[in-house]
């Protein structure tokens, strides 16, 4: 427990732990010193200046030890003579600080006087002007009149593009550092850097592509002026013109919590639509951070092509019906199929889309095999059992965690755990990184594991067979409600315990977070590293603890919340084994992104699909329902970590398009199932009535907010503009099975099976890119210049034997699939496998590993 | 490329520090040695040498004035004119060295071999007027003595391109 | 007497190191090594009164007691930035006898026990920079820095650093910052370079100016009491003046502390040539105040105390004289165009207060000042002043503004009556060069475009 100590703000006693931020300590008691450069997300650096203060200490008589009094018996301090900035001062005991004294006041005076003499007065038309520290400070400070003749001025370009996404005005900018200082710490990518010095000191980039980092957009958040904008909220509206609507990222297992700015807006006919998206501060998940997909991506919300109707295709063409007549067709078809039923679900339908269309499933099959898409990954189950336990916070953990990460290419796949892993890592936290190849976590990873393709479940086993060598690691460990250990600890006595340093790394720490991938695994390789990562950490006993536990990296928004409501990937997969007569498919593409599932859904009698858009699985159905994107509707996604999360309505609806859970519950009226529920929220209290994990997620639980801190909302003259207090909900973390110490929990050993040699020149594995074309990113034309081109990436080796160079175009062929690409050879890639990046090819690939050829087709 | 021309040179560099980021100073100014001024490209070198990105050479570049990055005179002049020397007469020296190459304050002569600049103090007060040729000192100078010396190099110039 | 700093005086080649050597160079290291335990170094060092020289004058050793003894690794850096206007002191002991600054330097390591020595030259030393590398490694092949020194087991090498062309990095938590490949601004304080996370890679480091590192071995081998003895009580030793503008004989004088301004200036510098009357005196380069020329300053000694006492500081000792034709709001002009220069732009009075008065002065050169000018000039460098800056530069700034508008006032309200500008304060305004109002089309090519090539 940290120490509490006794500091004084004009005269009044205030309590705060030892070592907390002079600025931070007094707006714990609601009192605002103002700042600029200052952020509580990162060091202090005392550049601007703006938060000078008088500061003192308790006066004690040094013989008696005691506080010196003064007549009415108040203690007396001893001041500075001079004026000191409160953020680079941390409290102590007997602190004293003095906010509203004259010398006070014209030391703010000053330097906003300073600040403000070749500060553009363009607050009228800038984008920032309505939400600008600079301009409130300067209202609640500022001097009346500048003394700064006009004509000395300086003068700077306006609009410097720092890259395709964010523009730097370089008049506005006021060289407080808070952008290339969150570049630089918070991020690791040093691409932005002051050029010159004095009054020309200026913001910089050249990096290549430029401002190159995932995180971009967080730099406008934090600019303190109107210097930083994106190219997406550019003068697109006033901020006090925003409706702001809490949602969900849809694009990634993080979960990050939105502000969705919003206004009836001309170009939209009058509709209510999204004008910008910034973070909305959860300390439990994204902080106040969010990544360039999540800010960016937002287009396909209303994009040109939404469907606005159901569409039936006859003799080929398709002939737009009304809904009733679409329910009343998918009900007959459920009745004659009913026996043959796939579902498909995609990675971002909602829980209550999700309890619907099972609801739904249940109604005309007893059994009904209930698929997630994409089938890449699996293991939600054993996610329920051995998760990360009550009050898992990414941000806090420290040197007393260990945080392993196995198969996958993070920042690629979770762009914000990845942010937070790596600061964790930079707070002394021991991060190991698993995979066959190197990612960019690997530059922060206290120890690097590399194994082959499909034997990453042999690096888990070599952790638990050193645990059981060493009792001290499994010290935790109750035996009692464990089954199957003695199995487990046979069968793993023969396997030598490997990487021993990063094994000592991860299991001396006292809490363990493993995230794990699916790079390089099929669906059943996977089970079984998720199988050998829940043996883990029973073994040494850091089941459902906080700061401990399981995490899945899946390839969507609300994966884990499909497991938790009985979908799986081992359905889709015995689907595709043997394909039904009948599909339905909800807001997944499967027919664009796997040869396999496309023939399988093909070759079936009728498909009905929900969609966004006409895409080629669409395509492929019978039957295409127009669904509401995430932003037209209510609803739930569960997180990676488990956390149940409410998006909200924040834009007007599109079409006739309706929420997949009130289309499948349409449906099942028509086949005598119960009444439609008139209410996402309502659909959850049936999912909290008979899901006893979500017995608590309750509508009006998951919108309990709780004070945050830092407190960095968008009217807080504190720091102003960062993100948006959180107003609407920080969701639902749901505990694991293994947090109950009554629960019994089973381990079950698992076997590395060798990697079948096969034929074929090489092994393809598919991984996975932030910015690809997926069905809710390719809209976003902002973000096409990051989109690479379809390519395939070769080992130096596997490439000079086939003749194939850095850039050349090639095919790459296998089992009922061809695609083209331009190969890469950039010593990613181990010897023996092309890397292939999933879903920015118009044409299927595997979505798993297979074997493929890889041959030259042009330069 | 720096990497194979001066090895050894960059290997000695790196040896005196812990840290590679401390040698960005002198490998730009071996870069600069090397192009005759900080390009974007010799930039990037740099930068790829220290393992940065090449934002943060650009930005120690552009920091210090010993660095340009921009292509300069083949002989670089810096007059001082700070308070001690222009006590001394040094304003009116750099005017009268400017008007002699026929250049204005930072030009460069059009045959491309003279850069003139003021600079801040030099730590030569006592000796002013002074300048700094490619980082050389020259001292207690006056018209007649700049001059000889731009012959000199002018020759050395017409000399070095003979060859 | 001879003298302990300027021995090349005495000596003229005690630049080798065979001369410095034969003349008793290297005793003070190895009678530190041998004869000393560090924390006996520290306490000589302590006793003598040495204060640094480089212009805030802080007694040494007990910047030294300040290494924690436990840390693993810890930093000499010795400051050889040396950048201020008026000062070229730290210029001749490098170039004229430099092994008493790495012996120095290596006393004061082996008292802190450093692992390794840098010298940061500022980047125009570029010839004295290289030589120095070399009589480096002639006192390496004798055994006297690097591994295993004088075969007592400690490995301490010594390395020079080049800076580029910045005045602020003479500025020592600037200039580790610039030692460390980073930006040269200056760190929030604390923590200090000699606590963990404040010095040289963030590990404990003691930072000396050149001047006072090559005291060190004078002490070391003739005693702290000879050293104190030399002086003032509060101010001892020995203290290389440098006299520059208008006298007679500029150049180096190393005197004991004590002496007046007088005797320095008439006596050692020659007196004001031309048979002019001497105005104005700054006795610390363009960072300290400005004194008229008074008799009473005249007859005060060069004492820390005593400047101090005149409203002034000795500072680094840098004297730069001013004649009676001197136009004074020309030199505070120049010195403020200095300080605009110099100014890193990391804290906001600093950054924007110079830039401020620069366009101010500009305006007054040219003859278009006004009296609110003046009254601005009264109060623009107060709000400079008084600790809002991150580092003492912005302070240093507002000095030479502050003093003369104190002292000077007249010539100021000349300038604004005369409306009419003389052809040589024009001409003074149009060359003070300014890079600052530069159009972005005169940035380089990135920068111009924004970065994105």
């Amino acid at each position: 427990m940290t120490e509490t100590v006794t500091f004084y703000i004009d005269g009044q006693a205030y309590q705060v732990a030892k070592g907390t931020n002079l600025v931070d300590a007094a707006k714990m008691h609601d009192i605002d010193i103002p700042v600029f450069c200052y952020h509580p997300k990162l060091k202090p650096v005392g550049m601007c200046r703006m938060c000078l203060v008088e500061l003192g200490s308790l006066s004690v008589n040094r013989e008696t030890g005691e506080v010196e009094r003064d007549e009415h018996g108040e203690p007396v301090f001893r001041w500075f003579p001079r004026l000191q900035t409160a953020c680079t001062q941390v409290v102590t005991d007997g602190l004293a600080v003095r906010t509203t004294t004259e010398a006070v006041v014209q030391g703010r005076n000053s330097i906003l006087e300073f600040l403000l003499t070749s500060h553009p007065l363009d607050c009228p038309v800038c984008d920032k002007g309505g939400e600008c520290p600079l301009q409130n400070l300067t209202m609640g400070y500022g001097p009346g009149e500048s003394r700064f003749l006009i004509d000395d001025k300086i003068r700077l370009d306006k609009h410097v593009p720092l890259g395709e996404l964010i523009y730097l005005d370089r008049e506005r900018c006021i060289q407080c550092a808070r952008c290339t200082r969150f570049c630089d710490e918070i991020v690791g990518d040093d691409v932005l850097a002051f050029h010159e010095r004095g009054r020309r000191l200026q913001i910089v980039t050249i990096s290549d592509p430029p401002f190159d980092t995932k995180f971009s957009g967080n730099t406008t958040d934090i600019c303190p002026v109107g210097a930083l904008t994106t190219a997406d909220f550019r003068f697109g509206a006033r901020p006090w013109e925003l409706q702001e609507e809490a949602t969900i990222c849809p694009h990634c297992p993080v979960g990050c919590n939105l502000s969705a700015g919003t206004r009836l807006d001309r170009d939209a006919g009058g509709k209510k639509i999204i004008k910008r998206i910034m973070p909305r501060q959860n300390e439990w998940v994204n902080e106040i951070w969010i990544c360039d997909k999540g800010r960016f991506g937002h287009h396909h919300t209303r994009a040109e092509g939404r469907l606005e109707q159901p569409m039936l295709k006859q003799n080929g063409a398709w002939v737009p019906i009304d809904w009733p007549a679409a329910y009343d067709l998918v009900a007959a078809k459920l009745r004659q199929y009913g026996d043959s039923l796939g579902v498909l679900a995609g990675p971002s339908l909602s829980n209550e889309d999700l309890w619907e269309l099972r609801k739904l499933a249940g109604l005309v099959a007893s059994e009904p095999k209930l698929g997630v898409w994409p089938a890449a990954m699996t293991g939600g189950d054993l996610v329920a059992q051995v998760g990360v336990g009550s009050g898992t916070m990414l941000r806090a953990v420290g040197p007393e965690t260990a945080i392993l990460v196995i198969a996958s290419d993070f920042e690629e796949e979770a762009p914000i755990w990845w942010l937070q892993v790596k600061q964790a890592a930079d707070r002394g936290a021991a991060v190991v990184v698993a995979n066959a190849r190197p990612t960019k976590l690997d530059r922060y990873a206290r120890a690097v594991v590399r194994y082959r393709y499909g034997e990453a479940v042999s690096v888990l086993n070599g952790f638990a067979a050193q645990a059981l060598k060493d009792k001290s690691l499994t010290g935790k460990l109750s035996e009692s409600r464990v089954a199957g250990l003695s199995q487990l600890r046979a069968a793993l006595k023969g396997v030598k315990p490997a990487f021993g340093d990063a094994g000592r790394m991860l299991l001396s720490a006292e809490n363990l977070i493993i995230f794990a991938g699916g790079e390089g695994l099929s669906v059943a390789q996977h089970r079984e590293l998720m199988q050998a990562a829940a043996n883990l950490l029973i073994l040494t006993g850091r089941a459902g603890r906080a700061n401990s536990g399981l995490v899945a990296v899946w390839p969507g928004a609300n994966m884990q919340g499909a497991y938790d409501l009985g979908y799986s990937a081992e359905a889709t997969q015995a689907l595709l084994d043997t394909p039904p007569r009948m599909w339905i498919i909800g807001a997944a593409n499967p027919v664009a992104e796997d040869a396999r599932a496309a023939r399988a859904i093909t070759g079936a009698e009728f498909v009905v699909a929900t969609s966004l858009f006409m895409t080629p699985t669409s395509e492929a159905a019978d039957l295409v329902l127009p669904r509401q994107s995430f932003a037209e509707r209510e609803g739930t996604f569960t997180n990676g970590m488990r956390r149940v999360q409410r998006f909200y309505t924040v834009q007007g609806i599109i079409g006739d398009s309706l929420p997949d859970w009130k289309i499948f519950a349409a449906i099942g009226e028509r086949l005598n199932g119960p009444k439609a529920r008139i209410s996402a929220g309502a659909v959850m209290k049936d999912i909290t009535a008979h899901v006893p994990a979500y017995a608590q997620a309750s509508y009006p639980r998951l919108a309990q907010v709780e004070r945050q801190f830092p407190l960095v909302g968008g009217d807080d003259l504190y720091y102003g503009g960062t993100a948006y207090f959180n107003l609407s909900g920080l969701g639902l973390a749901i505990p694991p099975v293994a947090e109950d110490g009554s629960a019994q929990l089973e381990v079950r050993p698992v076997t590395v099976d060798a990697p079948a040699s096969t034929d074929a020149d090489l092994s393809l594995i598919p991984v996975r890119v932030l910015y690809d074309r997926d069905v809710l990113f390719e809209p976003s034309r902002l973000m096409h210049h990051r989109v690479p081109p379809p390519s395939v990436e070769l080992n130096q080796a596997d490439a000079e034997r086939l003749g194939i160079a850095d850039g050349d175009r090639v095919a790459v062929e296998g089992d009922g699939y061809q695609i083209t690409a331009t190969a890469r050879v950039d010593g990613r890639a181990p010897a023996g496998y092309a890397l292939l990046p999933v879903r920015l090819s118009s044409t299927p690939a595997p979505t798993t590993p297979a074997a493929c050829t890889v041959r030259k087709i042009g330069e | 490329m720096l990497a194979e021309k001066y090895a050894d040179r960059i290997e000695k560099i790196f040896s005196k520090y812990p840290d590679k980021r401390s040698a960005i100073m002198d490998l730009l100014y071996l870069a600069q040695e090397e192009y005759g001024w900080l390009s974007g490209d010799a930039l990037e070198e740099v930068a790829a040498l220290v393992d940065v990105d090449p934002t943060q050479a650009h930005s120690i570049a552009g920091f210090y004035t010993m660095y340009s990055e921009k292509p300069k005179g083949k002989y670089w002049f810096q007059v001082c004119t700070d308070l001690p020397c222009a006590l001394r007469g040094a304003d009116d020296f750099y005017q009268a060295l400017c008007e002699y190459l026929g250049v204005e304050d930072g030009g460069t002569t059009e045959d491309g071999l003279f850069t003139v600049e003021q600079v801040m103090c030099l730590a030569a007060c006592d000796r002013a007027p002074m300048m700094q040729c490619n980082f050389h000192y020259h001292e207690n100078l006056d018209l007649d003595k700049v001059k000889a010396l731009v012959e000199q190099l002018r020759q050395e110039a017409a000399a070095a391109q003979g060859e | 007497m001879e003298h302990i700093l300027l021995r090349d005086l005495d000596i003229p080649d005690i630049r080798n190191f065979d001369v410095y050597v034969a003349n008793g160079g290297y005793e003070g290291l190895k009678k530190a090594v041998r004869e000393h335990t560090p924390e006996e170094v520290i306490q000589i060092v302590l006793e003598s009164n040495l204060r640094g020289r480089g212009g805030a004058g802080f007694p040494t050793g007990r910047k030294w007691s300040f290494i924690p003894k436990d840390a693993p690794i810890k930093y000499v850096v010795v400051n050889a930035d040396e950048s201020e206007p008026g000062t070229f002191k730290d210029r001749q002991i490098l170039e004229k006898n430099p092994h008493q600054l790495i012996e120095g330097a290596m006393i004061a390591a082996y008292a802190i026990q450093a692992t390794a020595v840098y010298i940061y030259c500022r980047g125009e030393f570029w010839d004295l920079a290289h030589a120095l590398e070399e009589e480096i490694e002639a006192a390496r092949q004798a055994n006297l820095v690097g591994d295993d020194v004088l075969g007592s087991g400690w490995n301490c090498p010594v390395y020079v650093h080049l800076g580029a062309g910045a005045y602020i990095c003479g500025e020592e938590s600037a200039l580790l910052n610039s030692l460390q490949g980073l930006l040269g601004q200056p760190r929030v304080r604390p923590p200090f370079p000699a606590q963990p996370g404040g010095g040289l890679y963030y590990a404990p480091t003691v930072v000396n100016n050149v001047e006072t590192l090559a005291n060190v071995p004078w002490i070391i081998l003739n005693g702290a009491a000879a050293y104190k003895a030399i002086g003032t009580p509060e101010s001892s030793g020995v203290k290389i003046f440098c006299l520059s503008g208008h006298v007679a004989r500029p150049g180096n004088y190393e005197l004991p502390f004590g002496i007046t301004f007088r005797e320095l200036i008439f006596e050692h510098g020659g007196g004001i040539p031309n048979g002019k009357k001497l105005k104005a005196i700054l006795p610390s380069g363009a960072s300290g105040p400005v004194l008229p020329a008074t008799g009473e300053v005249l007859d005060a000694p060069l004492t820390y105390e005593s400047v101090a006492a005149l409203g002034s500081t000795l500072g680094s000792a840098s004297f730069i004289l001013m004649d009676e034709d001197t136009d004074m709001v020309w030199a505070a002009a120049k010195m403020t165009h200095f300080f605009k220069h110099e100014s890193c732009g990391k804290c906001t009075p600093c950054r924007e207060g110079t830039y401020w008065l620069e366009r101010i002065y500009r305006r007054l050169l040219r003859g278009e000042g006004t009296m609110r000018d003046l009254e601005l000039l009264k109060s623009i460098p107060r709000n400079m002043q008084g600790g809002v800056t991150l580092c003492a530069l912005g302070e240093f700034a507002a000095n030479p503004v502050l003093s003369t508008v104190q002292h000077f006032y007249a010539e100021y309200e000349e300038y604004v009556r005369h409306a009419e500008a003389t052809r040589e304060a024009r001409q003074a305004a149009e060359q003070m060069h300014d890079y600052t109002l530069g159009e972005a089309g005169e940035l380089p090519e990135a920068v111009g475009q924004g970065g994105v090539r």
